[in-house]
């Protein structure tokens, strides 16, 4: 892949929209060409800054209510869908991370929806800094939903981070307990040899709950096609 | 076209499919048309065609569904606002529209730092996510903040795959500009 097909490919990337073998190849493209790894840094940066800091506007609680008593089963529905709403937010939050951000109870439910229909062996890529608080606590809904899916998750390029030791979520949190809380429940976490060399790490800042794999891409690629597992972006 | 629901039945399911998204509809509504009450005015609107409408949809999944009526709401709004000569709820400066249209020349400083995007701080980031124009703004706020995938956004902006790539392209690179460019003057004072 050259530098103009790389630059027309990394959103995807970033977005994890392509297809492995695309993906594989961006990945390639970057390892030998600093400037088209300048420009994935940056967009990277982009994505991590809007992310982190970008305004969750919640529905005002009067708006929720005017449209609940108008749409809602007539039999009592705003007490029905309140006390689900509570339900929801209580499995969330006791489940872990109780200091995640709040984003909205529809999407919370979105969530938790999706993650009910999760197949039975499921590879999870972490594969961005700061998208492990969201992807712990769909993990947690999920297991709540399922208990008896197998989960393995793979932290790949910035995505390591969680597994750092000291590491902690945006809100001051140690990611460490909670990745110990759902290493208790069968999930398990592996790392990206690769990425820690790359990163220049050392495999002694990496937290005893996570193993190390030497290269996180083809883990995943193994489980997928060796072991039958779904491949999870969350 | 559906045949119509019995009225306790599309009641149920309306609640259980659609009525949940309220949060994420009115999420997407302030971020198109900046403003609370306009926000709140669009969600119920939307809502209302929602129901209206809900006879025709099939499945399961009714978030970009009911965003695509959102988003339709949202635009219309807009419109209707700016015919009936009410004051704009952007800023001058804020509006976009105008400083940059669409596909229009820019010229890019030639090498935005990592290190200074990622030191941007909350306030900036609204400023200049607020700032961009609607069509990527839209795009960037349903993939960044909904997490919706290309497919999902493609429906509802009602646009190619393609070209949610590259307003996507567009939208960030136009971020990664301003971001460098803003904390760049705030380290100089200027």
């Amino acid at each position: 892949m050259n530098c103009k097909e790389t630059t027309r490919f990394l959103h995807g990337y970033l977005d994890a929209e392509l297809a492995l073998g695309d993906a594989l190849a961006v990945e390639e493209h970057l390892q030998g060409c600093p400037r088209c790894r300048t420009h994935h840094a940056n967009l990277r940066a982009v994505q991590t800054a809007v992310r982190r800091h970008i305004e969750h506007h919640a529905a005002p609680a009067s708006l929720r209510a005017r449209l609940a008593a108008r749409y809602g089963d007539e039999d009592g529905s705003t007490a029905a869908s309140t006390r689900r709403w509570s339900g929801v937010a209580a499995a969330g939050a006791a489940a872990l991370l109780l200091a995640a951000v709040w984003i909205g109870a529809g999407s919370v439910d979105d969530r938790s929806k999706r993650a009910a229909q999760l197949p039975a062996k499921v590879v999870v890529h972490i594969s961005q800094s700061g998208s492990a608080t969201a992807a712990l606590r769909n993990l947690a809904n999920h297991l709540e939903a399922s208990p008896g899916t197998t989960v393995v998750v793979v932290a790949h390029n910035e995505g390591v981070d969680f597994l750092m030791r000291g590491a902690r979520d945006a809100s001051g949190q140690l990611y460490e307990s909670a990745v110990a809380k759902l290493k208790s429940r069968g999930v398990d976490f592996r790392i990206c040899g690769n990425t820690l060399v790359r990163l220049k790490f050392d495999s002694g800042q990496v937290i005893p709950a996570a193993t190390l794999v030497p290269s996180g891409v083809a883990e995943i690629s193994r489980l997928q096609t060796q072991e039958g597992y779904a491949y999870l972006r969350l | 076209m559906g045949r119509p629901l019995p009225e306790q039945q599309k009641r149920k399911r309306f609640e259980r499919l659609v009525l949940p998204h309220s949060g994420t509809a009115y999420n997407l509504a302030i971020w198109l048309v900046r403003n609370e009450a306009q926000a709140e005015e669009a969600v119920q609107e939307a809502y209302l065609r929602a129901f209206q409408y809900f006879d025709a949809f099939r499945g399961e999944n009714a978030r970009p569904w009911l965003l695509r009526i959102v988003r339709n709401t949202c635009y219309t709004l807009i419109a209707r606002n700016r015919e009936l000569g009410e004051p704009d709820v952007f800023d001058e400066g804020d509006h976009g529209e105008e400083t940059v249209a669409p596909g229009a020349v820019v010229s890019f400083p030639a090498n935005p730092e990592t290190a200074a995007i990622e030191s941007a701080d909350r306030e900036l980031v609204q400023r200049c996510v607020g700032a961009l124009p609607a069509e990527f703004r839209e795009v960037v706020i349903l993939r960044e903040l909904q997490e919706c995938s290309y497919k999902e956004i493609s429906a509802i902006a009602e646009i190619p795959i393609g070209t949610v790539m590259s307003r996507l392209a567009r939208g960030r690179r136009l971020l990664e500009v301003a971001l460098d460019r803003h904390v760049e003057r705030k380290e100089t004072g200027t």
